[in-house]
């Protein structure tokens, strides 16, 4: 049954400006974050403790932009009472801010590993798999864009295909750990390093698991139901 | 148009799913925990009360209503939202023959009254027998110009109950259960309209519920109310479900989406939707629906 010339958007327009800006701030700190996980590599592949630093100093912004998030999307419920895909959207965006929020973490975690790692030796644990790093790296910073531009675009497609690629980025972390077990097994005097270096890859893979926490948040807010496992190989 | 027993079987057929200590349902497929666990958030419909097949109203030469299917389950709060005009009301009002006040209005199809499969439309059925099976409480408080005893007496006194002990009690029990004996246990002498607005429409309450009906119908029963009386009748009427079919229309969706059940979404005189609460407010399946609730909507 249709419903006689609905109008496009609300008939309250500050719930339809809600709603955009509390995108927008999303959109906004995934920027932020990815950049963060990005730098945070580069930082420990290059050696490039200034990198590390200036990530560190930028994390305390992105809790800033979760608690806003945060806040924000609790009073527009409060204000505005939003049922059905306003409800959805609205906590999906808050959700995932809390996710974003994680990923800021780990990419804390790498760029502190990066800040002490110094200038390292060709038999340093991190040139041993830099090559799985930095594949990681930007197979995770991928995910995430895709996870955030399925969010400003309700995009189920998209949503999909991040959580397809997170196999990929399991594989990747597999086969690193693999090669990091047989480079402390040569050589147990990096054994310091190698466990930063174990954490850094594990920070990459759960980076993976966040973007898909958020691709699940867009499905639910698009298609209004939760997405099962089976549902993971459909396309759009 | 679906009834409310078939989409409820169509949404989640898992609904079924066998509950600790059934038996009877333990030689089919045992649900996993996460089953459970989703069906216990969705409400279940209860057998049926009241069913409305095929149901046709006209005003005049205008139709109100257009062939509406609607099951209303027993013992559950069923929420009738949708914008004005959109039947409604109408739609309520047939449960107790109120039409038949008005000249030249015309039913067709049934309203049919459990157990005993009464037609409510029917020109058969006594539209006076009718109202004493389905009580109604209105937008605004109505109480007679009579104390508050006499109010919740009136329909007791029309039943024949002259008896002084026994209508006591029966008014004593229609006031608590319409939560508001200790706010009157001490005025019960003094006239009605007498009392606040919120406790007015509880006194209303009660002189519906003292007849003890199988149906209460509450047409907009607090858009006249302050916030707190609402709250309080919102809770009454959550309470109500026990004893009482409870039919509520109301432009307040999120009063539908606190006290009922299951909601039924009317737009043009025909039923869109209708679903468990907590499915309608979180993920209706027609888009009607969920401009209307969201308010994306003219």
């Amino acid at each position: 049954m249709q419903v006689a010339d609905p109008h496009d958007g609300h008939t309250s327009k500050s719930v339809d400006q809600t709603l955009h800006e509390l995108r927008m701030h999303a959109v906004e700190m995934g920027g932020l974050v990815i950049d963060q996980v990005s730098s945070a590599v580069k930082a420990l592949l290059e050696r490039d403790a200034r990198l590390a630093d200036v990530v560190l100093s930028r994390e305390p912004l992105v809790n800033e932009y979760e608690s806003r998030l945060d806040g924000d999307s609790l009073t527009f419920m409060a204000l505005h009472q939003p049922v059905a895909n306003d409800l959805r959207t609205a906590r999906a965006i808050a959700r995932s801010g809390v996710e974003l929020e994680r990923v800021g973490d780990e990419s804390k975690k790498i760029a502190r590993f990066a800040a002490k790692a110094g200038a390292g030796s060709p038999h340093d644990p991190v040139v041993s798999v830099a090559r799985h790093l930095r594949h990681m790296g930007t197979l995770s910073t991928a995910m995430l864009r895709n996870a955030v531009r399925a969010l400003d675009e309700a995009d189920p497609a998209l949503a999909r295909e991040v959580l397809d690629r997170d196999k990929e980025l399991d594989e990747e972390f597999a086969t690193a750990l693999r090669q990091v077990m047989s480079f402390v097994m040569e050589d147990a005097q990096f054994l310091r390093a190698t466990i930063d270096t174990v954490f850094a890859l594990k920070g990459l893979e759960r980076i993976g698991d966040h973007a898909k926490n958020i691709s699940e948040q867009v499905l639910y807010m698009v298609e209004g139901e939760r997405p099962t496992k089976a549902k993971k190989g459909d396309g759009g | 148009m679906e009834t409310l027993v078939n989409t409820r079987a169509e949404i989640n057929p898992r609904q079924v799913a066998p509950m600790q200590g059934d038996t009877s349902a333990q030689n089919s497929e045992t649900p996993s925990l996460s089953i459970v666990l989703e069906d216990r958030k969705v409400a279940r419909a209860n057998p049926p009360k009241a069913s409305a097949e095929k149901l046709n109203f006209w005003y005049g030469t205008n139709q109100a209503l257009k062939n509406i299917n609607l099951v209303i389950p027993e013992h559950q709060v069923s929420a009738l939202i949708g914008p004005s005009g959109c039947g409604k009301s109408t739609f309520l009002r047939c449960f107790n023959r109120m039409h038949d006040l008005q000249a030249d209005t015309k039913y067709e199809g049934a309203i049919t009254l459990r157990p005993d499969n009464v037609n409510l439309v029917g020109p058969e059925t006594d539209p006076i027998e009718v109202r004493m099976r389905i009580g109604m409480v209105f937008q605004k408080p109505n109480p007679f110009p009579k104390s508050v005893f006499e109010n919740v007496a009136y329909g007791l006194r029309l039943r024949g109950i002259s008896n002084r002990t026994e209508l006591a009690e029966r008014v004593e029990k229609a006031l608590r259960a319409a939560a508001i004996w200790d706010e009157v246990k001490d005025r019960l002498n003094d006239s009605a309209l007498a009392l606040s607005g919120g406790q007015m429409q509880r006194v209303c309450i009660s002189r519906a519920l003292a007849t003890e009906p199988e149906i209460l119908l509450f047409d907009e029963p607090t858009s006249a109310l302050d916030p707190i009386a609402t709250a309080k009748i919102e809770e009454l009427i959550t309470e109500l479900r026990q004893r009482v079919t409870v039919l509520i229309v109301t432009h307040n969706m999120q009063q539908a989406a606190r006290v009922s059940d299951f909601t039924a979404f009317m737009y043009l005189g025909e039923l869109v939707e209708v679903d468990a609460t907590s499915k309608i407010f979180t993920n209706p399946s027609k888009k009607a629906t969920e401009d209307y609730i969201t308010g994306r909507y003219g």
